[in-house]
């Protein structure tokens, strides 16, 4: 019998600071033995990281947090918010992997330092940065963590955690902040080191891919228990909580049905659904929130349900004459972009070199690459954010304001002090026919905004710091649509959300293309996502579209090498 | 580097020379005769006139200006209205007795900032007790806490003495730093003399300083503490106080360096004061006689002098800076 590392019995862990008192984990029992890898995975606020942190003894610190139940590491009992009985066990016999590589290591120290300090001398420090396969270990010995890319600073993260030969090691979300390609680099690391060790590994994620990848066995946790436990295979192939069969439902992969809503029916998106169907339809032909959900959970329910009847004559420009090529809703000829580098007078770095790309009107259009890749520059420059060095950019903006941009970060891009109503009325305002439209007017518009991203009427009042994540999001979203634009610009909308949220994100942005029939530019790392948004992709690396192929079968289609790491990069 | 020394050289010659001419035009534009403050309130007119083509100032003030900065080229900062000897002479044993003054005051506030800041971040018990200190102290002026120094240290407990550099004058050495001649000529007892002369001018004008530093360090090594790179040292076995020390104390001194260059700029303005207090014979002292006298060559040659020194300082701070952060390229 294979030694057990770790035993959690009937964990719980309060915050006492907060208010009301939160309980953050509640009743959690599980446990691991060497060389086996759990999963421990959820969504923000599931208290997957509270019960990581928890069991590398990193709450005791602040007087504020409580305990109950028991906690056994290699044979040890501890208490997790009790610093005695820590010492010797944290840092050496547990050790972690934290997310983020680039601030999680000191910029102000040489990595041959900090990995000296825990193992102990040069030659084993070199040594580790080799079993990392780290390709020069001398120069990187010598090296700052900025002057390391994200890869490789993740895999000095790696080798300072094994160094000791920990018995346990915590994996926070080792991935979540890297690259896709690299992601499965280092997933495949950390399997060979785990099996090389035979440490026991707990794998915090809410990443049920990289989850379903490296996992032996998960715990599914939701408001601070668990949910669901049981051998990766059977609780990603036949989950059996309503929970996780929904979190399974939500996640992207390439075979994914693109035409129909993603995951399962859900309140938001039908409550939309319905409204978009009713509109404008006479009282007698409405149909209801329940027959929109069986149509979904009959998955019967089509995107192409939802167009509009007078699709033809929107892409017809007033005064063009039949037969003739519609306007695009942005095109891109030739477009180059450079930047100045500090030094010399006429150095130049070229981010985008020709670049040409057309979204038509009522197209979908996904711009996929990785970090650096350029993608997100012309997006800048799509939106006008940024002007190109060379070539020429045309927009569309015959009947509408031409662009909206929806950003990563949607907590940043709501000014703070302004109430949810105040963003969208300045919107409305600021439109090209803005200083004509009455305050009734306006406040019907910012009401149907609402209710087209399902967002209730009374959070008209509240301000983005009192919303949740994907609220906001979706108050970005309403924000964008209120004034329908041309073209919709997204700059990875849903890599910062959790699986179920990002799915209700997609939904609504597919619906409200289908429905106003706006053109998306959508610009991602992930071809998943890409797949399910767009009728065409728009594969960019190095500053240059090397792709395009329709969405439909990616998969089958792609030629190029970079597309076909991208697509390996996918977890299934 | 060689890129970094000479950027610094050069905007050492634009200060110099930008404070060259507002000095000058100061001068002119005031209502002060340079000439009555040279000859004296009962000078007969065919004297003035004279020293009047004595001084150049019959020419026009373009030319003035030019034979000023000609002078400047040849170390000859001019002759000084009130004492009638060359400003380079007079200033020769004022610059050394400002700048030893000037590092120990660096110095102590240093020392203050980290002891301070440390205290504070480690939440010892007496952390709340260094809070008000951050906000009482910060406020103080320095002619207050000079004062205050002076009645307790001095007149109360007969710690230290009060007035000037040293008690024995008649003594010296080649480099005008009576600490470091003592030390240089074997006389230690005449280094702990002039030691004994700094500690209260120098704690009068850091105390202000140390603590606005110690406050920004103080932040920066909270932030510090409370980063992902202290959550991994402290998930790889390293104690508070090595986190403190070797991780946080490093990347917190950042802000608190600029800060630094910025407070020197304010120290230097504040010496005027706390020579005057402690007659201490520096430049502060020179520079308020000179002022009240109208004596133009002096205010201009000691300006200078704090100028460059200035310029000299925050390339000191810059330098430091690029070693403490390895991200910080010196351009």
């Amino acid at each position: 019998m294979t030694p057990q590392v770790l035993d959690v019995r009937e964990m719980s862990i309060s915050y006492g600071s907060r208010v009301p008192a939160l309980l953050a984990v509640s009743g959690v029992s599980f446990s691991v033995e060497s060389g086996q890898c759990l999963g421990v995975v959820g969504e923000s606020g599931s208290g997957k990281s509270t019960t990581g942190l928890a069991i590398q003894g990193l709450l005791t610190r602040d007087p504020s947090v409580s305990a109950t139940g028991s906690l056994t590491i290699a044979g040890t009992e501890l208490n997790p918010v009790v610093e005695r009985g820590w010492e010797g066990i944290r840092g050496r016999t547990v050790t972690t992997v934290f997310q983020d590589p680039m601030s999680s290591l000191d910029p102000t120290m040489t990595i041959g330092r900090m990995l000296t300090f825990v193992a102990g001398s040069k030659a084993e420090s070199l040594r580790w940065l080799d079993e990392v396969e780290i390709r020069d270990p001398a120069a990187v010995f010598r090296s700052y963590p900025h002057q390391l890319s994200g890869g490789m600073r993740q895999r000095v993260m790696i080798a300072l955690a094994l160094a000791r030969r920990p018995a346990l090691l915590v994996a926070d979300e080792p991935t979540t902040a890297l690259d896709v390609s690299v992601q499965a680099q280092i997933l495949k690391l950390l399997r060979r080191e785990q099996e090389a060790l035979g440490c026991g590994i707990v794998f915090v994620t809410h990443d049920l891919g990289v989850a379903k990848a490296m996992c032996d066995e998960v715990v599914v946790m939701r408001n601070g228990c668990i949910v669901e436990r049981g051998t990766s295979a059977r609780v990603f192939g036949a989950p059996e909580s309503e929970y996780a069969r929904r979190l399974m439902e939500s996640r992207l992969t390439m075979a994914t049905d693109r035409h129909r809503p993603v995951g399962l029916p859900e309140a938001t998106v039908v409550n939309a659904m319905v409204e978009s169907l009713n509109e404008g339809r006479a009282e007698t032909a409405t149909t209801t929130v329940d027959a929109v959900t069986a149509e979904w959970n009959a998955r019967s329910l089509l995107w192409s349900d939802f167009a509009p009847a007078d699709v033809g004559e929107v892409s017809v420009p007033p005064g063009a004459s039949p037969g003739a090529a519609p306007i695009a809703a942005l095109e891109f000829t030739a477009v180059t972009k450079s930047y100045p580098t500090g030094g010399g007078i006429a150095r130049l770095k070229t981010v985008l070199s020709e670049v040409s790309l057309r979204v038509e009107k009522r197209e979908s259009v996904a711009l996929v690459g990785e970090s650096g890749s350029g993608k997100s520059t012309i997006l800048r420059i799509a939106a006008g954010l940024e002007s190109a060095s060379g070539g020429s950019v045309q927009r569309s903006d015959v009947d509408a304001d031409a662009v909206q941009v929806i950003f990563q970060d949607a907590g940043a891009s709501l000014t703070p002090w302004l109430t949810v109503e105040q963003l969208l009325t300045e919107r409305v305002r600021n439109s090209k026919r803005g200083g004509k439209v009455s305050a009734k007017d306006a406040a019907r518009l910012v009401g149907l905004a609402m209710d087209r991203v399902s967002l209730d009427r009374a959070l008209l009042t509240s301000k983005p710091s009192q919303l949740s994540g994907g609220q906001r999001q979706r108050v970005a979203i309403a924000r964008a649509i209120v004034i329908p634009p041309t073209i919709l610009l997204c700059d990875e909308p849903t890599s910062a959300l959790d699986v179920s949220i990002a799915s209700t994100v997609l939904n609504l942005l597919n619906l409200l293309r289908h429905a106003l029939g706006i053109s998306v530019l959508f610009v991602t790392h992930d071809l998943a996502a890409a797949r399910v948004i767009s009728d065409r992709i728009l594969v960019i690396s190095e500053g240059q579209i090397i792709e395009s192929v329709p969405a439909e079968n990616v998969s089958s289609t792609v030629s190029s090498d970079y597309a076909r790491r991208l697509l390996d990069a996918v977890l299934s | 580097m060689v890129r970094f020394i000479i950027r610094r050289l050069v905007s050492l010659v634009v200060v110099l020379f930008s404070l060259s001419v507002l000095v000058f035009v100061l001068q002119r534009v005031g209502n002060a005769d340079p000439v009555r403050a040279y000859l004296g309130p009962n000078a007969s007119q065919a004297a003035i006139a004279a020293t009047r083509i004595k001084f150049g100032l019959d020419k026009p003030l373009i030319v003035q200006y030019f034979d000023y900065l000609g002078g400047l080229f040849h170390g000859d900062l001019g002759m000084s209205y009130s004492t009638r000897r060359p400003v380079a002479v007079e200033l020769a044993d004022k610059v050394p007795a400002t700048l030893e003054l000037a590092a120990w005051v660096l110095f102590f506030a240093i020392i203050l900032a980290v002891i301070l800041a440390g205290i504070y971040t480690l939440k010892g018990p007496v952390s709340g007790v260094i809070r008000f200190v951050f906000f009482s102290f910060a406020s103080a002026p320095s002619f207050l806490l000079a004062t205050l120094m002076l009645l307790l240290f001095f007149k109360q407990l007969h710690w230290f003495p009060a007035v000037g550099r040293i008690t024995d004058t008649s003594g010296g050495g080649p480099t005008g730093f009576y600490v470091l001649d003592g030390l240089l000529t074997g006389n230690l007892a005449y280094s702990l003399d002039a030691i004994q002369h700094l500690v209260l001018p120098a704690l009068a004008a850091s105390l202000g300083i140390g603590v606005a530093l110690a406050r920004v360090l103080a932040d920066g090594l909270s932030s510090g503490m409370a980063s992902n790179y202290a959550r991994t040292a402290r998930s790889l076995a390293e104690t508070e106080r090595s986190i403190l020390f070797r991780h946080s104390l490093r990347n917190a001194s950042s802000p608190a360096l600029s800060m630094l260059g910025v407070l020197s700029g304010a120290m230097l303005s504040s010496l005027v004061v706390v020579e005057q207090i402690f007659s201490w014979n520096g430049l502060g002292q020179y520079l308020s006689t000179a002022i009240a006298s109208a004596d133009f060559p002096a205010v201009a040659g000691v300006s200078l002098v704090l100028g460059a020194v200035y310029v000299i300082l925050t390339a000191i701070v810059d330098v430091v800076l690029a070693l403490v952060d390895p991200r910080v390229k010196l351009t």
